[in-house]
């Protein structure tokens, strides 16, 4: 295996870090990157080691044009209407994610409580993957275009722990520029419920998609995502 | 604003925040297009590389690990990664010997390598482990870190042979990652 000698992958992930190799040499090391997570890990603690000399640069205001140009090159993508899960990042995954509504679908079909489904009954369904892993990690659905209060299923794929003094807060992101929306305070447990207010329940059908955040024991305390998000995942009809 | 406070604007970006990115750019851009700046020399290029680094680090912020680096860390590897790749392609294919000109007409208001070691209070244990290096351990490593060189340019730079400058960068970071893996960094 490449690079399977410590000292080497920490001597070339030095040279990176520090910006000594030639281009060739820099396009060939990223290649190995890619696929070598060891190779990536002696890179970020370069990284870690060395970045810090960079503060020592006296701050330098850039022109306003440079945030014109990035601005324009974000906002096109929340104005046309995919908004949200019209971006690059949620296509990569798309692929994975239309696969799950598949497996998620199964999961649904298969659980012990399919005598409650009317069989022609539409069903929202989010397939939340880990941002991290990109893998499921979590599903929520709930029968659609009903008025009044609404149980939502929850569905926690992978095994997580939680750490002691932080709770998990799911989000609706209703899209459009608008901010996300405490739906409430979630457990690990394989399966759950959450039950929504009316004025809640009306707005979750038209949702781009739900988020999952990392939040203080008792929920985010300004009522906005303020941790790390977890899971996230696009609404899908089906 | 502190490293945590930036991790929630990442992670807000992460939700498509466009306010949260913009709060993040008001935050970290000038600091990073300095970092831009110094290793490209062109401050057309740097717009450039701190424009592609924020498209980055919108499309990426869901990728974003806070457990595995700091937030400035992060993007300013991003910047750092793309100033080089720029510096690196077209000098080799365009302009040949151009860098090193431009490098000796910069005017010498902007600190040296060296003033820039001793000014970064901030980085603490890498400045006190960077002291045990040799002086020309120093320099060589301060040179290729804030103004980009590759081992060629800094052979030429620092006039020595190729091999000397190589062993100098190398023994100087093994000794530097000696010195701050006892002191847990």
């Amino acid at each position: 295996m490449k690079f399977a000698n410590e000292e080497l992958r920490n001597k070339l992930a030095a040279e990176y870090v520090l910006g000594t190799m030639s281009a060739h040499a820099r396009r060939r090391f990223e290649i190995n990157l890619r696929e070598n997570p060891a190779l990536r890990r002696a890179v970020a603690d370069w990284e870690k080691r060395l970045t810090p000399l960079a503060l020592a640069l006296p701050d330098l205001e850039p022109p306003s044009r440079v945030w014109q140009a990035i601005e324009s090159r974000i906002r096109p993508v929340s104005q046309a209407r995919p908004g949200f899960w019209g971006s690059l990042w949620f296509w990569r995954f798309s692929s994975i994610a239309s696969g799950l509504v598949a497996l998620a679908l199964l999961i649904m079909v298969a659980g012990p409580r399919l005598d409650q489904v009317p069989v022609d009954a539409n069903r929202m369904v989010v397939v939340m993957n880990d941002l991290k892993t990109r893998n499921p990690a979590m599903t929520v659905s709930w029968q659609p275009g009903k008025s009044g209060k609404r149980v939502v299923r929850i569905r926690v794929i992978v095994h997580a722990e939680m750490a002691p003094g932080t709770a998990w807060e799911l989000w609706m992101l209703p899209g459009e520029d608008q901010k996300p929306v405490s739906l409430g305070l979630i457990t690990t447990h394989g399966i759950q419920s959450l039950i929504l207010p009316a004025p809640l329940a009306a707005k979750l059908d038209q949702a781009e998609g739900l988020a999952m955040s990392v939040e203080p024991a008792g929920g985010s305390p300004t009522g906005l995502p303020s941790g790390p998000v977890l899971f996230a995942g696009p609404l899908v009809e089906t | 604003m502190d490293a945590d406070e930036l991790s929630v604007l990442l992670s807000r970006c992460a939700l498509r925040d466009q306010q949260a990115f913009k709060t993040l750019y008001q935050h970290c851009s000038a600091k990073l297009f300095a970092v831009a700046v110094r290793i490209t020399r062109r401050r057309d290029w740097a717009e450039e590389v701190l424009q592609e680094s924020f498209i980055n680090i919108w499309n990426n912020a869901a990728g974003y690990n806070t457990a595995k680096s700091a937030p400035m860390t992060w993007m300013t590897a991003v910047v750092r990664n793309r100033a080089l790749d720029l510096l690196r392609r077209p000098r080799e294919v365009e302009i040949g010997e151009d860098h090193e000109d431009l490098m000796a007409s910069i005017p010498d208001e902007s600190p040296g390598p060296e003033e820039l070691l001793k000014q970064s209070m901030e980085a603490g244990a890498l400045v006190e482990c960077m002291k045990q290096l040799t002086g020309e351990q120093q320099k060589s490593i301060a040179l290729a870190f804030f103004n980009g060189l590759s081992h060629g340019e800094l052979a030429r730079q620092m006039q020595k042979p190729l091999g000397t400058v190589k062993t100098w960068i190398r023994r100087g970071l093994e000794r530097l990652k000696g010195c701050l893996d006892a002191r847990d960094i």
